[in-house]
Protein backbone atom coordinates (compact mmCIF):
# COMPACT_ATOMS: atom_id res chain seq x y z
CA UNK A 1 0.00 0.00 0.00
CA UNK A 2 0.97 3.74 -0.31
CA UNK A 3 0.00 6.57 0.69
CA UNK A 4 -2.10 7.41 3.83
CA UNK A 5 -3.98 4.62 5.01
CA UNK A 6 -7.56 4.45 6.87
CA UNK A 7 -9.33 2.32 8.90
CA UNK A 8 -12.85 0.95 8.60
CA UNK A 9 -14.90 -0.87 11.34
CA UNK A 10 -18.01 -2.16 10.60
CA UNK A 11 -20.10 -4.78 12.23
CA UNK A 12 -20.17 -8.14 10.91
CA UNK A 13 -24.06 -7.56 10.14
CA UNK A 14 -23.47 -3.92 8.81
CA UNK A 15 -20.53 -6.09 6.21
CA UNK A 16 -23.16 -8.32 5.40
CA UNK A 17 -25.78 -6.07 4.27
CA UNK A 18 -23.42 -4.22 2.78
CA UNK A 19 -22.22 -7.02 0.75
CA UNK A 20 -26.03 -7.81 -0.08
CA UNK A 21 -26.77 -4.16 -1.17
CA UNK A 22 -23.19 -3.90 -3.43
CA UNK A 23 -23.95 -7.65 -5.28
CA UNK A 24 -27.26 -6.25 -6.42
CA UNK A 25 -25.19 -2.97 -7.67
CA UNK A 26 -23.43 -5.39 -9.63
CA UNK A 27 -25.96 -7.24 -10.80
CA UNK A 28 -27.58 -4.27 -11.82
CA UNK A 29 -24.88 -3.31 -13.89
CA UNK A 30 -24.16 -6.36 -15.38
CA UNK A 31 -27.52 -5.98 -17.05
CA UNK A 32 -28.79 -2.29 -16.82
CA UNK A 33 -32.37 -2.83 -17.76
CA UNK A 34 -32.93 0.24 -20.27
CA UNK A 35 -35.08 3.41 -19.55
CA UNK A 36 -34.34 2.12 -15.38
CA UNK A 37 -33.68 5.65 -13.97
CA UNK A 38 -31.17 4.61 -11.29
CA UNK A 39 -28.61 3.60 -14.15
CA UNK A 40 -29.97 6.62 -16.10
CA UNK A 41 -28.54 8.78 -13.05
CA UNK A 42 -25.08 6.98 -12.82
CA UNK A 43 -24.82 7.94 -16.63
CA UNK A 44 -26.34 11.45 -16.77
CA UNK A 45 -26.49 13.57 -20.08
CA UNK A 46 -23.58 15.93 -20.38
CA UNK A 47 -25.31 17.78 -22.97
CA UNK A 48 -28.65 18.41 -21.69
CA UNK A 49 -29.71 21.05 -24.31
CA UNK A 50 -27.97 19.13 -27.30
CA UNK A 51 -29.19 16.23 -28.15
CA UNK A 52 -26.77 15.16 -31.01
CA UNK A 53 -23.76 16.05 -28.65
CA UNK A 54 -25.13 14.21 -25.73
CA UNK A 55 -25.21 10.92 -28.05
CA UNK A 56 -21.73 11.02 -29.07
CA UNK A 57 -20.61 11.80 -25.35
CA UNK A 58 -22.60 8.80 -24.52
CA UNK A 59 -21.47 6.71 -26.84
CA UNK A 60 -17.18 7.16 -25.76
CA UNK A 61 -17.77 6.78 -22.46
CA UNK A 62 -21.21 5.67 -20.82
CA UNK A 63 -19.37 1.78 -21.14
CA UNK A 64 -16.55 2.66 -19.44
CA UNK A 65 -18.40 4.16 -16.90
CA UNK A 66 -19.96 1.16 -16.02
CA UNK A 67 -17.00 -0.87 -16.44
CA UNK A 68 -15.30 1.27 -13.56
CA UNK A 69 -18.39 1.30 -11.47
CA UNK A 70 -18.18 -2.88 -11.52
CA UNK A 71 -14.30 -2.45 -10.91
CA UNK A 72 -14.67 -0.08 -7.76
CA UNK A 73 -18.16 -2.45 -6.57
CA UNK A 74 -15.92 -5.53 -7.19
CA UNK A 75 -13.09 -4.26 -5.07
CA UNK A 76 -15.33 -3.26 -2.30
CA UNK A 77 -16.68 -7.10 -2.30
CA UNK A 78 -13.03 -8.40 -2.11
CA UNK A 79 -12.22 -5.98 1.30
CA UNK A 80 -15.34 -7.37 2.41
CA UNK A 81 -14.58 -10.84 1.68
CA UNK A 82 -11.20 -10.51 3.19
CA UNK A 83 -12.05 -8.45 6.06
CA UNK A 84 -14.03 -11.75 7.59
CA UNK A 85 -16.55 -13.80 6.87
CA UNK A 86 -19.86 -12.17 6.30
CA UNK A 87 -21.55 -15.33 4.55
CA UNK A 88 -23.78 -16.82 7.13
CA UNK A 89 -24.31 -14.81 10.82
CA UNK A 90 -27.94 -16.25 11.02
CA UNK A 91 -26.61 -18.48 13.27
CA UNK A 92 -24.03 -16.40 15.55
CA UNK A 93 -24.71 -15.35 18.22
CA UNK A 94 -25.73 -11.50 18.97
CA UNK A 95 -22.13 -10.26 20.33
CA UNK A 96 -20.06 -12.12 16.85
CA UNK A 97 -22.98 -10.65 15.06
CA UNK A 98 -22.37 -7.15 16.23
CA UNK A 99 -18.20 -7.59 16.62
CA UNK A 100 -16.38 -5.26 14.48
CA UNK A 101 -14.48 -6.32 11.32
CA UNK A 102 -11.10 -3.93 10.76
CA UNK A 103 -10.63 -2.95 6.92
CA UNK A 104 -7.51 -1.26 6.12
CA UNK A 105 -7.71 1.15 2.75
CA UNK A 106 -5.40 2.48 1.26
CA UNK A 107 -6.07 5.86 -0.73
CA UNK A 108 -7.01 4.66 -4.21
CA UNK A 109 -9.25 1.20 -2.39
CA UNK A 110 -11.24 4.07 -0.11
CA UNK A 111 -12.03 5.94 -3.10
CA UNK A 112 -13.22 2.68 -4.69
CA UNK A 113 -15.44 2.36 -1.56
CA UNK A 114 -16.87 6.15 -1.22
CA UNK A 115 -18.01 5.79 -4.88
CA UNK A 116 -19.44 2.74 -4.40
CA UNK A 117 -21.63 3.65 -1.18
CA UNK A 118 -22.34 7.00 -3.33
CA UNK A 119 -23.61 4.89 -6.26
CA UNK A 120 -25.29 2.56 -4.35
CA UNK A 121 -27.58 5.24 -2.52
CA UNK A 122 -27.97 6.78 -5.74
CA UNK A 123 -29.55 3.54 -7.06
CA UNK A 124 -32.04 3.53 -3.87
CA UNK A 125 -32.60 7.33 -3.93
CA UNK A 126 -34.16 6.23 -7.76
CA UNK A 127 -35.61 3.39 -6.30
CA UNK A 128 -37.54 5.34 -3.18
CA UNK A 129 -38.54 8.15 -5.89
CA UNK A 130 -35.99 10.77 -3.45
CA UNK A 131 -36.03 14.23 -4.92
CA UNK A 132 -35.60 16.83 -2.28
CA UNK A 133 -33.31 16.36 0.52
CA UNK A 134 -36.63 16.55 3.01
CA UNK A 135 -37.68 13.36 1.23
CA UNK A 136 -38.40 10.45 3.93
CA UNK A 137 -40.39 7.63 5.58
CA UNK A 138 -39.91 6.32 8.76
CA UNK A 139 -42.46 3.78 8.00
CA UNK A 140 -40.41 2.26 5.55
CA UNK A 141 -36.96 0.54 6.05
CA UNK A 142 -35.02 0.93 3.42
CA UNK A 143 -35.16 4.97 4.15
CA UNK A 144 -33.01 3.52 6.66
CA UNK A 145 -30.34 1.88 4.65
CA UNK A 146 -30.11 4.26 2.83
CA UNK A 147 -29.24 7.07 5.40
CA UNK A 148 -27.11 4.52 6.95
CA UNK A 149 -24.79 4.18 3.48
CA UNK A 150 -24.79 8.17 3.96
CA UNK A 151 -23.84 7.79 7.74
CA UNK A 152 -21.00 5.52 6.40
CA UNK A 153 -20.10 7.34 3.79
CA UNK A 154 -19.53 11.02 5.52
CA UNK A 155 -17.21 8.50 8.29
CA UNK A 156 -15.05 7.46 5.28
CA UNK A 157 -14.76 10.59 3.85
CA UNK A 158 -13.88 12.56 6.87
CA UNK A 159 -11.28 9.93 7.59
CA UNK A 160 -9.65 10.45 3.99
CA UNK A 161 -9.45 13.91 4.67
CA UNK A 162 -8.09 13.56 7.99
CA UNK A 163 -5.25 11.27 6.90
CA UNK A 164 -4.27 12.99 4.14
CA UNK A 165 -4.12 16.46 6.21
CA UNK A 166 -2.15 14.68 8.57
CA UNK B 1 8.67 18.19 -33.09
CA UNK B 2 6.48 20.78 -34.92
CA UNK B 3 7.17 22.18 -37.77
CA UNK B 4 6.10 25.97 -37.43
CA UNK B 5 3.33 26.75 -38.82
CA UNK B 6 2.55 29.35 -41.64
CA UNK B 7 0.30 32.12 -40.01
CA UNK B 8 -3.21 32.83 -41.20
CA UNK B 9 -4.77 35.77 -41.99
CA UNK B 10 -8.06 34.37 -42.63
CA UNK B 11 -8.48 32.95 -39.35
CA UNK B 12 -12.00 33.63 -37.63
CA UNK B 13 -13.18 35.27 -34.87
CA UNK B 14 -14.70 32.24 -33.23
CA UNK B 15 -11.41 30.08 -33.57
CA UNK B 16 -9.42 32.91 -32.10
CA UNK B 17 -11.45 32.89 -28.84
CA UNK B 18 -11.76 29.34 -28.90
CA UNK B 19 -8.14 29.17 -27.50
CA UNK B 20 -9.60 31.23 -24.77
CA UNK B 21 -12.48 29.36 -22.39
CA UNK B 22 -15.71 29.24 -24.40
CA UNK B 23 -16.40 26.03 -22.31
CA UNK B 24 -17.68 25.24 -18.65
CA UNK B 25 -18.06 21.81 -16.67
CA UNK B 26 -20.78 22.78 -14.63
CA UNK B 27 -21.96 20.94 -11.42
CA UNK B 28 -25.57 20.37 -10.53
CA UNK B 29 -27.46 20.30 -7.01
CA UNK B 30 -29.37 16.71 -6.27
CA UNK B 31 -30.67 15.42 -3.28
CA UNK B 32 -28.47 12.47 -2.52
CA UNK B 33 -24.65 13.59 -2.54
CA UNK B 34 -23.66 14.57 0.65
CA UNK B 35 -22.29 17.89 1.43
CA UNK B 36 -18.83 16.27 2.84
CA UNK B 37 -18.51 14.04 0.07
CA UNK B 38 -18.58 17.18 -2.73
CA UNK B 39 -16.49 19.30 -1.40
CA UNK B 40 -13.95 15.89 -1.28
CA UNK B 41 -14.51 15.81 -4.55
CA UNK B 42 -13.68 19.03 -5.45
CA UNK B 43 -10.72 18.94 -3.46
CA UNK B 44 -9.28 15.61 -4.41
CA UNK B 45 -9.80 15.93 -8.27
CA UNK B 46 -9.41 19.79 -9.14
CA UNK B 47 -6.84 19.73 -6.08
CA UNK B 48 -9.23 22.94 -4.83
CA UNK B 49 -7.77 24.68 -1.72
CA UNK B 50 -11.05 23.87 0.97
CA UNK B 51 -12.05 26.97 1.06
CA UNK B 52 -12.54 27.15 -2.95
CA UNK B 53 -14.31 23.80 -2.87
CA UNK B 54 -16.72 24.56 -0.39
CA UNK B 55 -17.68 27.57 -1.52
CA UNK B 56 -18.21 25.84 -5.09
CA UNK B 57 -20.31 22.76 -3.11
CA UNK B 58 -22.37 25.52 -0.76
CA UNK B 59 -23.46 27.20 -4.77
CA UNK B 60 -24.25 24.20 -6.26
CA UNK B 61 -26.70 23.65 -3.14
CA UNK B 62 -27.84 27.01 -2.79
CA UNK B 63 -27.95 27.95 -6.32
CA UNK B 64 -28.94 24.97 -7.67
CA UNK B 65 -25.04 24.33 -9.76
CA UNK B 66 -22.00 25.57 -10.01
CA UNK B 67 -18.90 26.29 -12.61
CA UNK B 68 -16.50 24.00 -11.45
CA UNK B 69 -13.90 24.71 -14.36
CA UNK B 70 -13.46 26.96 -17.76
CA UNK B 71 -11.21 25.49 -20.60
CA UNK B 72 -11.17 23.46 -23.88
CA UNK B 73 -13.85 21.12 -24.72
CA UNK B 74 -12.27 18.48 -24.91
CA UNK B 75 -10.62 19.39 -21.20
CA UNK B 76 -14.35 19.96 -20.07
CA UNK B 77 -15.63 16.58 -20.96
CA UNK B 78 -12.92 14.69 -19.41
CA UNK B 79 -14.07 16.73 -16.08
CA UNK B 80 -17.92 16.18 -16.79
CA UNK B 81 -16.84 12.16 -17.01
CA UNK B 82 -15.02 12.10 -13.82
CA UNK B 83 -17.63 14.15 -11.81
CA UNK B 84 -20.11 10.77 -13.34
CA UNK B 85 -17.53 8.70 -11.58
CA UNK B 86 -17.52 10.16 -8.67
CA UNK B 87 -21.39 10.18 -9.07
CA UNK B 88 -22.22 13.98 -9.48
CA UNK B 89 -24.13 15.63 -11.96
CA UNK B 90 -21.84 17.58 -14.22
CA UNK B 91 -22.55 19.04 -18.14
CA UNK B 92 -20.64 21.01 -20.29
CA UNK B 93 -21.53 24.03 -22.10
CA UNK B 94 -20.12 26.99 -23.94
CA UNK B 95 -19.66 29.79 -21.57
CA UNK B 96 -23.13 31.86 -21.40
CA UNK B 97 -22.76 34.87 -23.38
Amino acid sequence: MSGPTVLLSITRIEALHLRDLVAQFVDLLADPPSGDPAVARLTPTAYPDDPDAAREFRSVTERELLRRRTDDAGAVLADLAAAGDVTDIADLPTEEAVAELDLTLDAERAAAWMRTLTAVRLVLAARLGIASEDDTDDTDPRFGVYDWLGYRLDGLVQAVDDAVSR
Amino acid sequence: MTPVAIPREDIGLDEATAIGAPWQTVVWNDPVNLMSYVVHVFRTYFGYPQEVATRLMLAVHEQGHAVVAEGAREQMELHAQAMHDYGLWATVRRVPA
